[in-house]
This record gives C-alpha cells, sequence and structure tokens, in this order.
C-alpha cells in the first residue's frame, strides 16, 4: 500500500493533512457493503418470514404430509391441485367467497364514494366528520364481530328490539341461509366502507378548482359536472382501492369465525375458512398448501388482469 | 484503476448465488429438527413406576377450554395438590371451547408443548395415540392406579384405544389417560310449569314441551345445542340417534353409510328436526351450553338440555332471573336423567388427564405423580366437593359429590347408560361432518333426509380415504 497522497488546501503552498474518516466507519466498509450489512437483517428476515415459508408450502402442495402425523411427506404430484379444482365442496366455498366480495366491495364502493362525496362538499367540519367516519376500520375484526353478534342475535340483539318496536317480526340474522350471509356483508361494509370514503375523499380533494370554475362558467349543471369532471378524475383511485378491498374480501376469514362459524351448515364457509377446516380439523397439510398457493395464484391472475385495465384507463 | 476503500461490486451471478445460499440456509435451519418425525408412529411410554421428582419450583400446566369447571381444577389443585407437593404451582390454560382441539394439536404438530397435561375429549385420544402425542401409561397404571375402582366403561372411555365398545372395558387394550371430569347431559325441567315428575319418554316428553310452550307465551318448549361450532349440534343428534335405537358406525367393518342412516337413523333425525327444532326459540340455531344455560337462568325455556358440569351456573342468583337465592332457584328448574324411548342411551361427555410426550422429564414425572394423587379415594371426594364430576364409583356414590349439586345424582344414574362417538384418528373431520350437516337440517339450509344421508356418505368417505392420493381433507 503506498502512503496517503498530501493533499492541498484553498492556500499554495501550504499542505494540510488526510482528513480522517468519519468516527466508527471502517475504513474497508464501502458504501456498498454498508449497503448490504443494513439490508441483511430485514432481508434474512424476509426470507425466513416469507419466501421460506411460502417455497415450503410449495413443495407441501405437491405432497400428502400431515402436520400432526409428522412422517415423510410423499409426493403426490398434481394429486391436491386436482382434487382441489375438481371438488363440488371447493365450488360451492367459492362461490359464497364471490357472491360475498361483489356484494361486500360493491355496497362499499357506492356507500364510500356517496358519503366522500357528500364530505367533500362540507366546508365546516370535515375534519371531524371524517374522523367519526373512520372508527370501525380502527377496531379489531374481532370486536366487531363480537358486538354485531350481540347486535344481531334474534332473541336479545338490539337490531330485532328496534325492528319489534316498529312492528317487524323477530328476523334470524345469523342462523337462516340467505340472511347470514347479508349480515356478513353488511357488518363487513360498517366496517370498511370508511377505507373507500378515505381514499375517494383523498381523489374528490385533489380535482383542481378550476375545472368546476370553467364548468360553472359555461353553465354546465350538477349532474354533468360529477359526470365529466368528478367521476372520471377519481375513478381510477376508487378502483386501487376496490383493488385492495376485493383481495381483502377474498381473503375473509374473522368475521366468518365469529359470526357465524360458516353456518347455517356450510353456506357462509368462504374459500379461507375452509383452508383453515382443511389444514387444522384434519390436519391435511398437503392439501391445504395447494389450497392457499391456488388461493395466492387467483388473486395475482386477477389483480393483474385488474392492473392492466387501470393502465389501459390512464393511458386513455 | 481499484479506487482504495472501496470493495469490488459483485456481479448480478454472484448476488443471485448469495440469495440463493441464504435461501438453503434458511431452510435447512428451518427443517434441522423435522427429520426424525417419521420415527414416531405411535405413543411413547410412561415410565411405570413414578421416577425421583424434583425439589426445584415448578409449575405443572395443563390446557383445557374456558368453563368454570377448569378454574375449579386451578383453584382445587393449587389448594389441595400443594399440600403434598408444595414446590408446584398449578396452571391450567384455556382457550375458548371452538379453538381447543386445534391449540393442542397445533401445539402437538410442532413437538414442542406449552403444557404437561392435556385435557383431550374422549374422542380426540385416537388422534393423539397415533400421531404419537401422548405417553402410553398401561403399565403405571397397573402399578399405581386400583381399577376396580371404577366402571370400567368410564375408564376404558377417558384413556383407552383402540375405542372400547359401549359399556364395556377391553383388558387388554392400552391406556392412554385417566378420567379427570365425568360428564352426561341433563334434562333440566321446569317443575312450576309442567309439574314435579319429569317425563320418561322422549315422545312424552316433546308433547310436555309442546304443551307448556302453549300454556306459556314468551317461554319456548325446548332448549338444546345446535350451533355448528365445537361437537354442539352433533351430541344433540347423535342423542336422539341413541334414544331412538340409530347407531353411529359399525366399528368391526368402519361401515357408516348404510347404518348412521338406517331407519332408525332417519327417525332421530325427523324427530329432531320436524318435532323438536319447531319448539325451541327463533334464532336458537347457533345455540350452545351458554345460550342455553341463559334461557334456562331468564326463565325462557320449558325443558332444556345441557352438559351437567356445565350447569352449576344456573343456581347462581346472580345469573338468573329465577330466584334471589339459591333456595328459591330451586323451586323451579328440576334436574332429570334424559327420557328413553327404545333405548335408554344418554351421551358421555367429559375429558381425561394425557401426558404430553414433549414435555421434559421432570414435568412429565410429576404429571404422573399428581395424577396418581388426583385418583386416590380422599382427593376424588374433595373434587366432587370442589365442583367437580369424579369417575372413581365410591366418590360418585359419596354424600360429598351427590349433595353437592342437584344434577349430581342425575350422573350417578346416567353412568351405566352412556355411549361415545368414534375415537378415531379421523374424528374431528367426523365431527366437523356431522355438525354442518346437523346444524343445515336444524336451520333449513338442508333436508332433514338429505343431511343425514349426506353425512353418512361424507364421513365413511372420510374413513375410505386413506388410499386416496392427493386431496385428502376436502
Amino acid at each position: 500500500m503506498s502512503d496517503p497522497v498530501p493533499l492541498t488546501t484553498g492556500h499554495p503552498g501550504q499542505v494540510a493533512s488526510a482528513t480522517p474518516p468519519a468516527p466508527g466507519r471502517s475504513r474497508r466498509l464501502s458504501d456498498r457493503g454498508l449497503a448490504v450489512a443494513f439490508i441483511s437483517p430485514a432481508l434474512l428476515l424476509l426470507l425466513a418470514m416469507s419466501v421460506f415459508p411460502l417455497l415450503w408450502a410449495l413443495y407441501l402442495s405437491f405432497t400428502d404430509y400431515s402436520a400432526t402425523r409428522g412422517g415423510p411427506a410423499h409426493f403426490v404430484g398434481f394429486g391436491n391441485y386436482t382434487a382441489i379444482l375438481t371438488s363440488a365442496q371447493v365450488h360451492q366455498r367459492a362461490l359464497t367467497t364471490l357472491i360475498y366480495v361483489v356484494g361486500a366491495v360493491g355496497l362499499q364502493t357506492v356507500l364510500g364514494f356517496a358519503i366522500a362525496y357528500l364530505i367533500s362538499r362540507r366546508t365546516h367540519g370535515r375534519g371531524l366528520l371524517t374522523t367519526l367516519f373512520l372508527v370501525p376500520m380502527m377496531l379489531s375484526p374481532v370486536v366487531v364481530g363480537l358486538f354485531w353478534r350481540f347486535m344481531l342475535d334474534a332473541q336479545f340483539g338490539v337490531i330485532n328490539s328496534m325492528l319489534g318496536s316498529l312492528g317487524v317480526g323477530q328476523v334470524e340474522w345469523l342462523t337462516r341461509q340467505r340472511t347470514a350471509l347479508i349480515s356478513l356483508i353488511v357488518v363487513d361494509t360498517w366496517q370498511w366502507t370508511p377505507f373507500i370514503m378515505l381514499i375517494a375523499l383523498a381523489g374528490l380533494t385533489a380535482v383542481p378548482r378550476y375545472l368546476y370554475e370553467a364548468a360553472s362558467i359555461d353553465r354546465a349543471s350538477e349532474w354533468f359536472r360529477f359526470r365529466t369532471i368528478t367521476l372520471p378524475l377519481v375513478w381510477p383511485l376508487l378502483l386501487i382501492a376496490v383493488l385492495f378491498r376485493a383481495i381483502e374480501a377474498f381473503r375473509l376469514f374473522d368475521l366468518v369465525y365469529i359470526l357465524t362459524s360458516g353456518g347455517p351448515g356450510v353456506s357462509t364457509e368462504t374459500l379461507s375458512f375452509h383452508v383453515y377446516k382443511v389444514a387444522f380439523l384434519g390436519f391435511h397439510t398437503g392439501t391445504a398448501s395447494a389450497y392457499g398457493i391456488l388461493m395466492v395464484l387467483v388473486v395475482i391472475v386477477l389483480t393483474q388482469l385488474y392492473l392492466r385495465y387501470l393502465n389501459k384507463l390512464k393511458e386513455d | 484503476m481499484q479506487r482504495r476503500g472501496r470493495m469490488p461490486v459483485p456481479s448480478r451471478k454472484v448476488q443471485l448465488a448469495t440469495a440463493a445460499m441464504l435461501l438453503v440456509a434458511t431452510t435447512v435451519a428451518a427443517c434441522g429438527d423435522g427429520q426424525d418425525n417419521g420415527a414416531k408412529a405411535s405413543a411413547p411410554k410412561a415410565p411405570a413406576t413414578i421416577p425421583e421428582l424434583t425439589k426445584d419450583p415448578l409449575t405443572l400446566s395443563f390446557i383445557w377450554f374456558d368453563w368454570p369447571p377448569a378454574h375449579a381444577l386451578e383453584a382445587f389443585a393449587n389448594a389441595e395438590y400443594k399440600k403434598e407437593r408444595p414446590n408446584t404451582t398449578i396452571k391450567v390454560n384455556t382457550v375458548p371451547n371452538a379453538n381447543w382441539h386445534d391449540a393442542m394439536f397445533t401445539q402437538f404438530a410442532a413437538r414442542k408443548t406449552d403444557f404437561d397435561i392435556a385435557i383431550l375429549d374422549s374422542q380426540h385420544i385416537g388422534e393423539a395415540v397415533t400421531n404419537g402425542n401422548i405417553l402410553d401409561i398401561t403399565d403405571f397404571v397397573k402399578n399405581n392406579i386400583d381399577v376396580k375402582a371404577y366402571n370400567p366403561y368410564l375408564l376404558a372411555a377417558y384413556g383407552q384405544f383402540p375405542q372400547a365398545e359401549t359399556g364395556k372395558r377391553d383388558e387388554n387394550a392400552s391406556l392412554y389417560g385417566l378420567p379427570l371430569l365425568g360428564d352426561t347431559w341433563t334434562m333440566i325441567y321446569r317443575k312450576d310449569l309442567i309439574g314435579d315428575k319429569p317425563p320418561q319418554t322422549w315422545d312424552e316428553m316433546i308433547s310436555v314441551a309442546e304443551r307448556c310452550q302453549a300454556d306459556n307465551p314468551g317461554v319456548s318448549g325446548l332448549a338444546f345445542h345446535q350451533a355448528n361450532g365445537s361437537d354442539a349440534a352433533a351430541v344433540t343428534y347423535n342423542t336422539v340417534n341413541g334414544v331412538y335405537g340409530g347407531n353411529l358406525w359399525d366399528s368391526k367393518t368402519r361401515k357408516i353409510e348404510g347404518v348412521l342412516n338406517d331407519a332408525a337413523g332417519q327417525e332421530a333425525m325427523d324427530v329432531l328436526v320436524n318435532k323438536m327444532k319447531p319448539l325451541t326459540a327463533k334464532g336458537s340455531g347457533n345455540w350452545f351450553i351458554d345460550e342455553v344455560n341463559a334461557a334456562v337462568a331468564q326463565g325462557k325455556a320449558c325443558i332444556a338440555f345441557n352438559w351437567i358440569a356445565a350447569s352449576g351456573g344456573l343456581l347462581d342468583p346472580k345469573q338468573s332471573t329465577l330466584g334471589t337465592t339459591r333456595e328459591q332457584i330451586l323451586d323451579k328448574p328440576g334436574f332429570a336423567t334424559l327420557p328413553s324411548q327404545k333405548t335408554n342411551l344418554v351421551p358421555l361427555g367429559g375429558m381425561g388427564m394425557h401426558v404430553s410426550a414433549y414435555s421434559s422429564k421432570a414435568n412429565q414425572a410429576e404429571a404422573l405423580n399428581f395424577m396418581k394423587w388426583f385418583e386416590r379415594a380422599d382427593i376424588q371426594k374433595k373434587w366432587a366437593a370442589a365442583g367437580g364430576v369424579p369417575s372413581r364409583t365410591d366418590a360418585l356414590e359419596s354424600p360429598e359429590f351427590l349433595n353437592a349439586g342437584p344434577f349430581n345424582q342425575v350422573y350417578t344414574d346416567s353412568v351405566p347408560r352412556m355411549r361415545d362417538m368414534w375415537n378415531v384418528p379421523e374424528y374431528a373431520r367426523l365431527v366437523d361432518i356431522e355438525n354442518t350437516n346437523v346444524n343445515a337440517a336444524l336451520n333449513g339450509a338442508k333436508k332433514p333426509k338429505d343431511a343425514l344421508d349426506d353425512i353418512a356418505k361424507e364421513q365413511q368417505g372420510v374413513l375410505d380415504s386413506s388410499s386416496r392420493k392427493g386431496g385428502g381433507g376436502l
């Protein structure tokens, strides 16, 4: 190694000593090395907690492994996948999940956007209203499920009590096939409409004022302004909110577990709830892994199609 | 020229190789202790005699679901067992009933448990034994427990695998547990509404409930378990099935289809859905233990069925509207054994104590010592006085037990009439199939006959699925 080259100062003829390295910094550690050192813990954590379980689940999905039985995992090829895709039970849960996702997300979008639109038109108390509307979203789904279970109880629930005072008879909210799924949709809507509202509100406040001013100079009607200015500008943001909510709703487990346990019978069992049963009632880990992988694939494929549509929308 | 103080930038190939190595290392680390899983195909044996016990402070942990007997056990064991083993603290960990099986078996799956004694439902034994999760205590029982002190079926139901025939015990079969809490259903009837004499037959019970409901607006004729969680609706159907002469399966040939849904089974389902269900409260299709107790305590049911071990709260004036004192309350509900019809079978409830195979040696030794202590005649009577339901015959017939609760005589009288479900390794799936289908029939989501045929077909599919390649569990 050669000696350090003397550095010159601003004053010609004067030789300055070399600037010492920053304290605590190793001379041998480059910027890149430092970056790797900082990223490594997070990277290792990600590999251990996310990537490895995913790859392990992928491996198990081709076997008949059971977590409780132990023993070697026997390779069954695509047996688990074929069984899942051809199972009438899975088809039934897929239909229930689809109805739930379309119903809940559709309702939340309409209500969320409507509330956001109304709030955006207010000048006073907008912050307070927004905060109040956000409260349900901040609660744990288990807490939400439990108090709605009490409220919807056919005998002692406050909902039936209120309906009774209006002269409406007792409704079996959680124990009849049709009302149980509707109840799930209503509870989910109560909790997650604020999410759509929040994103829609962000979109609405970002619409440039001058567009509305120009429209009013042209004497455009309220409906015309909404249809040609508000909706087209907020739509892409709203669609992203819908995407997030649809993915969440597709994975619904907690509300079903607390409110209906999938009943009556299996009429409110969603795909996630069914995976839970396959995984933990009989401990069919291989089948449950394949089921989970298929659900991830469905979400990825649908999300890709959706994002392509969004990009096309942006280009147009 | 290479810049000083800076390492060369690794190529993309090197980066990929590093990432791959990290992944392999993570995989190897994560799978490190999973290689010997296959070696354990059956339960390891407990020592025939209790090993030397530690003098160091030790916590003996149980796992159970959250209900009054769990809290009673912790209080009782800490008060009494500590007198003999002052260094030992008893901790009863509780989980919600619906998570009970998962909480135990996910820990068994991890081959590491935070409990030393699992309180298993009698039907869980097969799954735990087959997977090697609990100790085989056959030799320990021979050396330390007076087996003649028990009704043989109780000893078999809470510990034997393969399962005992109803009412009998196979002396040569292995034992994996000892009774902790006996239980069965009691019929709770309103003496002030239907009279002091309880109905003697199932048909009579239905007609009395019908009359009572008609005479008392706002009070439903019947209240029983209908929920699709745990084993709620399944036990209800099994009870009616037994009373009407049906069978759950033929254990020798492992046949369910054609046995469960034979004429007796169909009649039982018809009685349950078309005669009993219309006498229940609207919206009671998801009721289990707590909801049935609430209906009785609030005076909303003429006749109810519930587990004896969960009935203590009915006499608590703080929870009841039937009276302001225990004596006042006792004027109204009466407790009786279940009515008979074609047979006099009643459901076997309760649970046994089972030593975790993954507990430390010191804790396993303490667990065995606790079990030996718990099954002593004097301790069983004290357990009875503390609110528990013992299993030794002398304790069941003792005044300590019979005077401890108005329903305890019901248990003693019911012991010779008990029938359990299957305790095969596939139990969790079998009971889920039955639960969901009976619940569907009770709530109008399926026709009773279709529900019963579906149960038989799907359960048979589970028993026959061992040779299936892929898709197990669907």
